[in-house]
């Protein structure tokens, strides 16, 4: 009896899955049709490209198709060989886009322009930093912007270039063109607390206390997208500089094994260990779910908070969620009274290759980006907002509100802090995120101590900096 | 004389397209794996630097690879041994106990072989869900809850998790084979043994195992290799190598050095490792299983 009710049942979710299966490789299937489409348009245009503005007309660019699509760049393109009589602009775009680009960068034929993210496609990016096989890209952001108004680089969010995201090497020279940004931080059930009169917690104090109101309300205080404990970045990253401000941060980007001894350390990973630590905090069964289990479960109120980014909205459209789920950005916590709340923010990239056939053409369609109209198009195809001033207000009508809110939030008060680790040596063995963050899985399990996690941190972060010195 | 030279001739034209497309797509790509094992290499410059043996001792001071290894080495004994011991174990009994039910279950059996590994990791990290999972979900039911825990987060758990869907996956395949080769053995033989009084398990031991031995060394080779290939995509779908890089295998580490760290000639140095490994794992487990009267 019991055997004949479930097989059907098992049946059915196989097939499920399957159909699932079937819809991603149906992704990916377009994409090689897209790139040798774009290599026959190339092969032809070539033959007659030869005009006054530019000796090199032609411009390969490969884009990066995750969740804002291609369209923008199909437009922006179009709009700017109208502008720009005679060029011609073939766009590559995959979600996998490192793998299609890798063959043609190791075969020395990179394409001119390449907007590069999402988790699997940026590793090449650091490969490329490491060769230093990026071009130049100072002068594009010293020289006067495309609608008026002072240099270029007065139009990006402030911090932003002078980031190591963009300047890699520290000696003031930017290589990477900052792109789309995205803000991160944790997030809560608005309705939940609305409804329930529950305080919006400022301090850490005060979300650790709100542990009984969850508890009442049938939930765990916090859960994560276990199997990818990089995620806790978002709330690790702004809380080292809640505690140790701007030199604690370049401690730990920095490879400085002090910082394993020092009190930021203690005091920001002392919240994780809390959480680890103290009954109902943790959700049960985190550490083993991914990103998805993970934010589902918090969407059906099974914990109270979770780091994620502004895209969450956006990723999660089609999850099941409580009654009355409505998304809510609290940013990171201060440590103490009157600390202003924090928030991650990365910024998306765009490179030059140094082998590039054609950077001149490929500077002056990077500048074309950066124009009002095709960051209101970007906000509109895309519904992204690019890390330039006055963006969120551009893109205000076609981003959802959760989301327009989080950006405005960013844009007045909130402090947000980025940063990214400095490129280890060449063939290091050590991938820095995976290191720190990794652990953190063991620590949740109570597997690990606070102790041993940082005796280990600091052995890695002295061999770090070892290899680099030699 | 012309006739015999024609006949070579042709066989030689027969074999030439075969032998190029495995000497293009086998022979070239391993002799490159080879080749770049011995540079420092990011995988994109055109300008890789000779290192010599340098990648291959860096292996053995590396202690995620040294702990990816023992994770790889416990799938390789555990996987083979359990997947061809059920799998015999339920050839046998399916083909000499005569049950109604024998094409079904022969069906039911085999059906995890023709889902893509991809679809079996999904299903079995749901089976495994620490909330909502079948698995925990009925310890509880039976009243066992004290034993349901995060199979999958847990590092004293995760590679038995691991190794038990590796396990599903495969031993209706080998199943099917044995299968075959216990139907080609002649019913005289069980018939006599039947006569002389020979218990189901005497005819097992006796009949069923020495008769299949051939098969039997064949698949220990393939199983091996089979779980050197899926258990990257197990790992990478159910967890990511988590926690803390308790179920790290050699494979999810190398594709991790190569395209994740941009460190090419180091992921290979562990390409040419686990080829030599698994080279010599299936040399010796033909030794040890060679008949003496063979």
């Amino acid at each position: 009896m019991k055997v004949r009710k479930t097989v059907p049942a098992m049946l059915a979710l196989i097939m499920a899955f399957s159909l699932l299966v079937g819809c991603g490789s149906g992704n990916h299937s377009g994409t090689p049709a897209n790139s040798a489409d774009g290599n026959a348009a190339g092969a032809t245009a070539s033959q007659n490209g030869n005009g006054a503005e530019f000796a090199n007309k032609e411009l390969e660019v490969a884009v990066f198709q995750g969740g804002y699509g291609r369209e923008y760049w199909d437009t922006v393109a179009e709009n700017f060989m109208k502008e720009h009589p005679g060029t011609k602009i073939n766009i590559t775009a995959s979600p996998k886009i490192a793998e299609l680009v890798r063959p043609k960068i190791v075969a020395g034929n990179p394409p001119d322009l390449m907007y590069i993210a999402g988790s699997d496609n940026t590793p090449i990016l650091d490969g490329l930093i490491k060769d230093n096989a990026l071009t130049d890209l100072t002068d594009v952001f010293e020289s006067a912007a495309e609608d008026g108004g002072g240099p270029l680089k007065d139009k990006i969010l402030p911090g932003v270039l002078e980031s190591r995201s963009m300047s890699p090497y520290g000696d003031g020279k930017i290589y990477l063109a900052p792109f789309n940004f995205g803000v991160m931080g944790l997030w809560y059930n608005k309705t939940l607390f609305d409804q329930k009169n529950i305080p919006v917690p400022k301090t850490w104090d005060e979300l650790f206390a709100l542990n009984e109101t969850a508890k009442a309300n049938g939930r765990a205080l916090f859960t994560y997208q276990g199997l990818y404990p990089g995620y806790l970045e978002e709330i690790i990253v702004p809380s080292i500089y809640s505690v140790g401000g701007q030199q604690a941060l370049d401690q730990f980007y920095n490879y400085d094994p002090q910082f394993w001894k020092s009190d930021t350390f203690k005091q920001v990973w002392g919240l994780l260990d809390k959480i680890a630590n103290t009954d109902n905090m943790l959700m049960k069964g985190t550490v083993a779910l991914n990103h998805t289990q993970a934010q589902t479960a918090f969407m059906q109120g099974k914990a109270m908070f979770i780091p994620n980014g502004t895209w969450f909205e956006d990723e999660m459209k089609d999850a099941p969620r409580e009654d009355g789920f409505q998304f809510g950005f609290l940013g990171v916590p201060g440590f103490k009274e009157g600390d202003p709340v924090k928030a991650m923010t990365n910024v998306e990239q765009i490179v030059i290759p140094k082998k590039a056939k054609n950077p001149e053409l490929a500077k002056a369609f990077l500048k074309y980006l950066y124009t009002d109209e095709s960051v209101k198009l970007n906000a509109e195809k895309s519904k992204a907002v690019m890390a330039v001033k006055g963006a969120p207000d551009l893109a205000k009508p076609y981003i959802p509100e959760t989301t327009y809110n989080v950006y405005k939030a960013v844009d007045s008060g909130m402090v947000a802090v980025s940063g990214s680790f400095k490129s280890v040596a060449k063939g290091s063995k050590y991938n820095p995120s995976d290191e720190v963050y990794k652990p953190i899985s063991s620590i949740m399990n109570k597997q690990l101590t606070l102790d041993q996690y940082s005796d280990k941190l600091f052995k890695i972060y002295t061999d770090i900096n070892q290899e680099l010195q030699q | 004389m012309t006739m015999k030279l024609r006949r070579r001739i042709f066989i030689a034209c027969c074999l030439l397209p075969g032998l190029a497309i495995f000497g293009l797509f086998k022979v070239y790509p391993t002799v490159q794996v080879f080749g770049k094992s011995l540079f420092l290499w990011t995988g994109i410059d055109d300008a890789p630097k000779f290192v010599g043996l340098q990648n291959f001792i860096d292996l053995f001071h590396d202690d995620v690879f040294l702990l990816s290894l023992r994770n790889t080495g416990f799938l390789m004994l555990a996987v083979p041994a359990v997947t061809l011991t059920v799998a015999l174990i339920n050839a046998a009994i399916l083909t000499r106990a005569q049950l109604k039910e024998r094409a079904f279950y022969r069906t039911v059996f085999f059906f995890p072989s023709i889902l893509s590994f991809v679809v079996i990791a999904i299903l079995w990290s749901f089976i495994y869900h620490p909330t909502i999972g079948f698995l925990n979900s009925g310890l509880e039911r039976i009243g066992l809850g004290q034993w349901a825990m995060s199979w999958l987060g847990d590092q004293r758990t995760v590679m038995g998790a691991l190794a038990v869907t590796m396990i599903w996956q495969a031993a209706g395949y080998y199943m099917v084979m044995y299968m075959a080769g216990i139907d080609g053995i002649s019913p005289d033989l069980y018939e006599a043994a039947n006569i002389d009084g020979a218990t189901g398990f005497r005819q097992f031991v006796h009949i069923t195992v020495p008769m299949l031995w051939e098969i039997i060394r064949i698949t220990i080779v393939f199983s091996i290799n089979g779980v050197l290939a899926i258990s990257f995509i197990i790992v990478s779908v159910m967890t990511a190598g988590g926690p803390d890089r308790h179920s790290e295998v050699v494979m999810t580490y190398l594709y991790g050095q190569a395209f994740a760290n941009s460190n090419f000639g180091y992921a290979m140095a562990i390409g040419v490792f686990v080829f030599i490994v698994s080279l010599l794992l299936a040399l010796l487990s033909n030794r040890l299983t060679e008949r003496r009267d063979a």
